[in-house]
């Protein structure tokens, strides 16, 4: 069983050693980026020029390749065979019979798979290489309550131990008569015993988690402070700052743009 | 109770602890349909669960956090949807304010609420991808007589639902009918947008077929939403439904 | 110095009308190990709940008469007041897991960064905690990576990072192997002697014999006897509700019918007085 499902992977990178706002920032400029500029070929730009050097750097290129190939493949094969078969009117590139691969489908898939393929790099570039409690510490000292970092470092956590559970809850179900595999009706009638023992032994446990934080003083008024100290640097800050900045302008311009040139 | 004291009533520490366990679990059975290779998704359990047990604005919580968390770790193209799933969880919220989770309802209740809402929502899917096609708003007697069999069918179909899936838990079978509808709204422009209509699942043969008709891109993203998630958020609150049934009353005192 | 004085306790859980607890009264001077014990249903877990300040605040539901602790009456006061002086630990080790941390280290801190403790005294107090609870070596790893017995020290080193007054034990080695449960229960023995005041829920008659100061009994929410292990672990009142006897008084029970134990001696509650009276007394 692992740890967690957090994807991170310990390193001593440069873009390790960013602060998480930072790299949150960094992502999200990109993201947008690859969003707000309208050509189809900008993403694939944005891909090699800018989300894989910055993977380079932080030792997680190969892992971020295997991930974006594992994702995007399946959807590429599906969106170009769809919509350039079935785009409707345009200039077809080749006929056979009845179907016809259309161009303006063509580019239309191109773009879409590009903005995926930015979409999920820029966020490996975050999840790859930052751990999932530092960012979530580091959100909690901008204002997010504590409450949702709680939250989201448990869930991480035991992901894997309910993933365990439903497995012996599976097999004890199929010792029993339970029946998996076969057609449609068949798995469906799997579920219902396999999702209620699941749900209703883990509600018996939250009352019990609830009283052990409260005895850690987890409601405590006041401030609290922390044991991890994430450093930062002054010219983190500016960079941040510059790029919330620049995501100001790349949502406005596109704003603007879709304003004036349709409709 | 001001506004953001009622907002704040609804997380208390039990609440906190639970969150977490929702997430999980719609994480975990969501992994396990995909792997199942069933047209549903139920990757909403935990949510509508909190919803009823803690009040729309945690079922909100729940619903952004899992499809954030879960699109970070195991399956990107959850991410986008966050918002769908906020939605979900608010309405799981507000059913169960209504009473939903708790009443029974008689089976031929259940039955007649599948049967008319199937057809009910054959009839807005075939308007939309016509509108899509043609353009104009399509006469629903048209239509009916168009399509005749279909209806028919589908009517059938839905009584069979209500009938033998729902059984007595025909009011919650009907929130969550309504929920998935609306998922399917507000989710069809992201899904079009972001994915242009396409999973990389086998949901994506129906967007196909829409496609070769001739229906626009985001229509045929709706029609496949609407075909799939009225029936997914049907049984998740239906399974909720079940869960809260089963529960000793001390559980749902919060 | 009284540290606990409980007065007429009656609590009802909110969706019941039975009352969990009636009419308790007991005090505990400052140091002593308290042994609670007592069937299922007895009301032990809610008396637990009740020292520690649970009781009322966080199960609501209706308490009459008095709980002062460390001070303070806990109606009185918040949860949060309570729980810095009062440590609770209880039976599932998994639960008490926070799952907010990913070391054991930064586990055990939790408590301190919620109360706002200072970086620099953390690092020393989690270092003390941890040596207290002999779990050093798995200070880097995952709580959740650990044995029954492991975690639930873990779960005691967080409460005792807090530095409380008083520790409230509910049953913290039932679901433990026996490895665990010696592990765990060193750990107790030795806060008890160093001066903890200890209230400890417990199953194992002969452990309660051998290191509790005192003992008390529960049935139905009431305490049924009260006083030291040899006084209550041989009672007839125990005897007759069908719990909390050991082997050693058992054995010699029957022994003492048919005429193998001295009728003047007292039963014995631990081996070494079996042992004794079996060698000493002849009838």
């Amino acid at each position: 069983m692992t740890a967690s499902i957090s994807l991170y992977i310990a390193g001593d990178s440069g873009l390790h050693r960013l602060h998480p706002l930072t790299k949150l920032t960094l992502t999200l400029t990109i993201l947008l980026g690859g969003f707000a500029i309208p050509y189809t070929w900008a993403s694939y730009a944005i891909f090699l020029g800018i989300v894989l050097p910055i993977a380079i750097w932080g030792g997680i290129w190969k892992q971020m390749l295997r991930s974006v190939w594992k994702i995007v493949l399946p959807f590429a094969i599906s969106i170009f065979l769809i919509q350039s078969l079935f785009w409707g009117e345009g200039t077809a590139l080749f006929a056979f019979g009845p179907l016809s691969i259309e161009k303006e489908g063509v580019i239309f898939a191109m773009g879409s798979v590009g903005r995926i393929i930015v979409v999920i790099s820029s966020f490996l570039l975050l999840t790859l290489a930052t751990r999932p409690d530092s960012l979530m510490n580091a959100l909690t000292k901008i204002g997010v309550p504590a409450g949702i970092t709680y939250i989201v470092v448990t869930t991480i956590q035991i992901v894997p131990r309910f993933q365990a559970k439903a497995a012996s809850i599976i097999d004890a179900q199929r010792s029993r008569g339970l029946i998996t595999e076969g057609n449609l009706l068949k798995r469906t009638r799997a579920l219902v015993p396999l999702v209620m023992p699941l749900v209703l032994s883990s509600l018996v446990d939250v009352e019990e988690r609830a009283i052990a934080i409260e005895a850690r003083a987890f409601n405590s008024p006041g401030s609290k402070t922390s044991l991890n100290v994430i450093p930062d640097t002054s010219t983190q800050r500016i960079a941040r700052w510059i790029m919330f900045l620049l995501i100001v302008l790349i949502i406005g311009y596109r704003i603007w743009w879709s304003l004036t040139f349709t409709n | 109770m001001s506004f953001t004291e009622s907002i704040k009533k609804e997380f208390s520490t039990r609440t906190l602890v639970l969150i977490p366990v929702a997430i999980a679990i719609n994480i975990v059975v969501g992994q396990l349909l995909i792997i199942l290779k069933l047209p549903i998704y139920l990757d909403s359990i935990g949510t509508v669960l909190v919803g009823a047990l803690a009040g729309p604005w945690a079922g909100a919580l729940t619903g952004a956090l899992t499809n954030i968390i879960w699109g970070l770790t195991l399956y990107p193209q959850a991410m986008p949807f966050f918002y769908v799933a906020a939605v979900i969880g608010a309405m799981a919220g507000i059913a169960a304010k209504l009473g939903v989770f708790e009443r029974i309802s008689p089976r031929w209740l259940s039955a007649l609420i599948g049967g008319f809402f199937f057809f009910g929502l054959t009839l807005f899917i075939l308007s939309v991808t016509t509108y899509s096609r043609e353009g104009l708003i399509p006469n629903a007697t048209d239509l009916i007589r168009q399509y005749g069999v279909v209806f028919i069918i589908i009517a059938i179909i839905g009584l069979a639902i209500g009938y033998f899936v729902l059984q007595k838990a025909g009011y919650a079978g009907l929130a969550g009918l309504i929920t998935g509808v609306v998922a399917a709204i507000i989710s069809a422009p992201t899904a079009a947008v972001v994915y242009g209509g396409v999973t990389g699942a086998g949901t994506d043969l129906v967007v196909a077929a829409f496609r070769a008709s001739g229906t626009g891109i985001l229509a045929s993203t709706f029609a496949q939403g609407a075909v799939s998630d009225p029936f997914d958020k049907m049984v998740s609150f239906l399974i909720v439904w079940l869960i809260l049934q089963a529960l000793p009353a001390r559980f749902k005192s919060r | 110095m009284v540290v606990i004085d409980v007065h007429e306790l009656t609590y009802t859980y909110p969706t019941t009308n039975v009352a969990a607890l009636n009419d308790v009264s007991l005090q505990v001077t400052e140091g002593e190990f308290l042994a609670i014990i007592g069937n299922n249903g007895a009301g032990k877990s809610t008396l637990c709940y009740a020292l520690s300040g649970f009781v009322p605040h966080f199960f609501k539901g209706t308490m009459r008469g008095r709980v002062q602790v460390a001070g303070m009456d806990t109606q009185n006061v918040t949860l949060n007041d309570l729980v810095l002086k009062v440590g609770l630990a209880f039976q599932n080790p998994f639960n008490q897991i926070s799952g907010a941390k990913y070391t054991v280290f930064e586990e055990v801190a939790f408590g301190l960064e919620n109360t706002g403790v200072p970086r620099e005294q953390m690092v020393e107090r989690v270092e003390r905690a941890l040596r207290l609870t002999g779990i050093d070596e798995l200070a880097e790893r995952s709580p959740y990576s650990l044995s029954g017995g492991q975690q639930q020290r873990v779960a005691l080193a967080s409460i005792l990072v807090m530095e409380p007054q008083v520790l409230v034990l509910d049953e913290p080695t039932s679901q433990l192997d026996p490895v665990g449960s010696r592990e765990v229960f060193q750990v107790i023995k030795e806060m008890s002697d160093s001066g903890m005041t200890v209230i400890l829920v417990e199953h194992k008659v002969e452990w309660i014999a051998e290191f509790a100061d005192r003992v008390v009994a529960l049935h139905d929410g009431r305490i049924i006897a009260q006083g030291t292990p040899a006084e209550v672990l041989t009672s007839a009142t125990l005897a007759e509700h069908g719990f909390g006897l050991s082997r050693y008084t058992t054995t010699a029970r029957e022994a003492l019918k048919r005429g193998l134990w001295l009728v003047e001696r007292r039963l014995p509650t631990t081996l070494q007085e079996a042992a004794d009276g079996f060698s000493r007394g002849k009838a």
